[in-house]
């Protein structure tokens, strides 16, 4: 067997080892390469940036354990850009453990705040859990948010929360930011509250679903998109607040040219084996 | 030793557990799925129970009656586990899937249609706008499948599978990454100063361990390439 052919057929095993390798190294060493920030990042941010201070936001944290390490950094942040510009949040969730994901990325955003920035539970920001239902949900949600929600996450009676007592419906907040993770619920919020109620929204993803939802920026119905670990990154970047997905977006990098490494290559010798094939 | 870091040790024998599928089906990847579902079906449980019981139940023990029809939906869901009770779990499902297609179409036409239309129809001021409109235009055509692909529709075709590939391509760039991404998360916890020697360790274990069930044939060895 030549060495080509033991290329060609190389146990997908050390392919894998190879990959661990090249994720781990720069976690363990940290390198940062040049990054450029994506101009869906930058809307993102800047929409973000343009809201005025007492105006109250919807935030629907759809981040898993699997995609809380992606996102996570950037809706902390996020969350840190809007208390600290004294803008209120309203959080939700459409699924199960994405609520418990979103008090996570509460807590760790408000031990980041600097002191004095005012950050009650039930004054500058409210969770209000888990809305069953998928799109239906959010839906029932947008249209009437005490016909679905009798208390917080935290079991605080919605009557008694400050923030919410002038809030019931989308069309109350001034934007939306949709932290939808892999949750492929972005089009919820197109369809029930960006189309019915005219709310404008932002939206995150995890990298493989950016191709998905960039025509909704391009039509107008989206104005950016955070895109996986990079976008995340790129916010810290914009924030001035460097941290864990920064790292990440670097380890990315190297997988990426391993990865483009192994494609060019595993093509190269698949088009010279076959025309060896054809000679013969 | 604080129920972070424990969090931590654990979560880092549970992905080295699941990660070890990658050499083949094992014991220790087995039960790390199993515990992975056994814990999120609970929790799943546990939090709809918990929804059900302040948004339907209580409501109803404070006199909104209403909320009876919604529970006795809830209930004839459970009506499969019994087969010849199976034809009541229809009628829940019918009201979800019936409510749900109707609040989606309601404003997808806008949203999905007639938005994504308009954001097509630009000026030929602009390379980007030019592109934009032949691949919209052609990858859609691309899809006629009634039409014999001869005379100046073979180009129109052709134009559209180039676009459609290079939108494939990029679609597996991203899921690429996305995979990486995934790793890296597990790897950020999993390689912390404080966890990383627990990570090392157990390393060690899972790979002796797998390597003597190998070795005795006790595990099957994976035989893919």
């Amino acid at each position: 067997m030549s060495l080509m052919d033991k290329m060609l057929a190389l146990d997908q095993r050390i392919i894998f080892a190879l990959m661990f390798i090249a994720l781990a190294f720069p976690i363990l060493n940290p390198i940062i390469l040049p990054m450029d920030i994506q101009q869906y990042s930058r809307d993102s941010f800047e929409f973000a940036d343009s809201i005025p201070a007492g105006s109250v936001v919807l935030i629907e944290g759809g981040l898993t354990a699997a995609t809380y390490p992606q996102g996570g950094p950037g809706l902390e942040v996020q969350i840190v850009h809007m208390l600290r510009k004294d803008v209120k949040l309203v959080f939700f969730s459409i699924g199960t453990e994405t609520a418990a994901w979103t008090v996570t990325a509460i807590n760790n955003a408000l031990e980041k705040l600097p002191s004095g920035v005012a950050a009650e539970n039930g004054v500058n920001w409210v969770h209000m859990g888990y809305v069953p239902g998928g799109e239906s949900g959010v839906a029932a949600f947008a249209n009437d948010i005490r016909s679905v929600k009798t208390e917080d996450h935290f079991g605080t009676p919605i009557d008694q929360i400050p923030l919410m007592s002038e809030i019931n419906k989308a069309s109350d907040f001034v934007a939306v930011f949709w932290w939808g993770g892999s949750e492929g619920s972005i089009p919820f919020g197109i369809r029930q509250i960006v189309t019915p109620f005219g709310v404008p929204m932002t939206g995150m993803c995890t990298t493989n679903e950016v191709p998905n939802y960039t025509p909704y920026i391009n039509s107008g119905q989206m104005i950016g998109i955070i895109g996986g670990v990079r976008g995340s990154a790129e916010y810290e970047y914009l924030m001035g607040m460097p941290g864990l997905a920064l790292g990440q977006a670097m380890a990315t990098n190297f997988g990426g040219l391993l990865w483009a490494f192994l494609v060019v290559l595993g093509n190269v010798l698949y088009f010279i084996a076959r025309r060896e094939e054809a000679a013969k | 030793m604080d129920s972070f870091l424990l969090g931590l040790i654990a979560g880092s024998f549970v992905s080295i557990g699941a990660y070890s599928v990658l050499i083949g089906d094992n014991p220790l990847s087995k039960f790390t799925e199993n515990l992975y579902m056994g814990i999120l079906g609970g929790f799943i449980f546990a939090t709809n129970w918990n929804y059900v019981r302040t948004s339907a139940i209580n409501p109803v023990l404070q006199g909104n009656y209403v909320f009876i029809v919604a529970i006795l939906l809830c209930v004839m869901l459970f009506s499969r586990l019994k087969a010849e009770w199976l034809w009541l779990s229809r009628y829940p499902v019918a009201v979800t899937v019936g409510a749900g297609l109707g609040l989606a179409i309601r404003t997808s036409v806008m949203a999905d249609f007639l938005g994504q239309i308009n954001a097509t129809i630009l000026p030929l001021t602009s390379i980007d706008n030019l592109v934009m409109i032949i691949g919209t235009v052609t990858a859609a055509a691309y899809f006629i499948f009634t039409a014999q692909t001869e005379g100046p529709y073979k180009y129109v075709n052709q134009t559209g599978r180039i676009f459609l590939l290079a939108a494939f391509g990029v679609t597996y760039g991203q899921t690429v990454s996305f995979r990486f991404e995934l790793v890296i998360g597990r790897l950020v916890d999993m390689l912390r100063p404080e966890v990383a020697i627990y990570t090392y360790v157990m390393l060690l274990l899972v790979a002796l361990g797998l390597g003597y069930g190998y070795y005795t044939k006790k595990i099957k060895w994976y035989s893919g390439r």
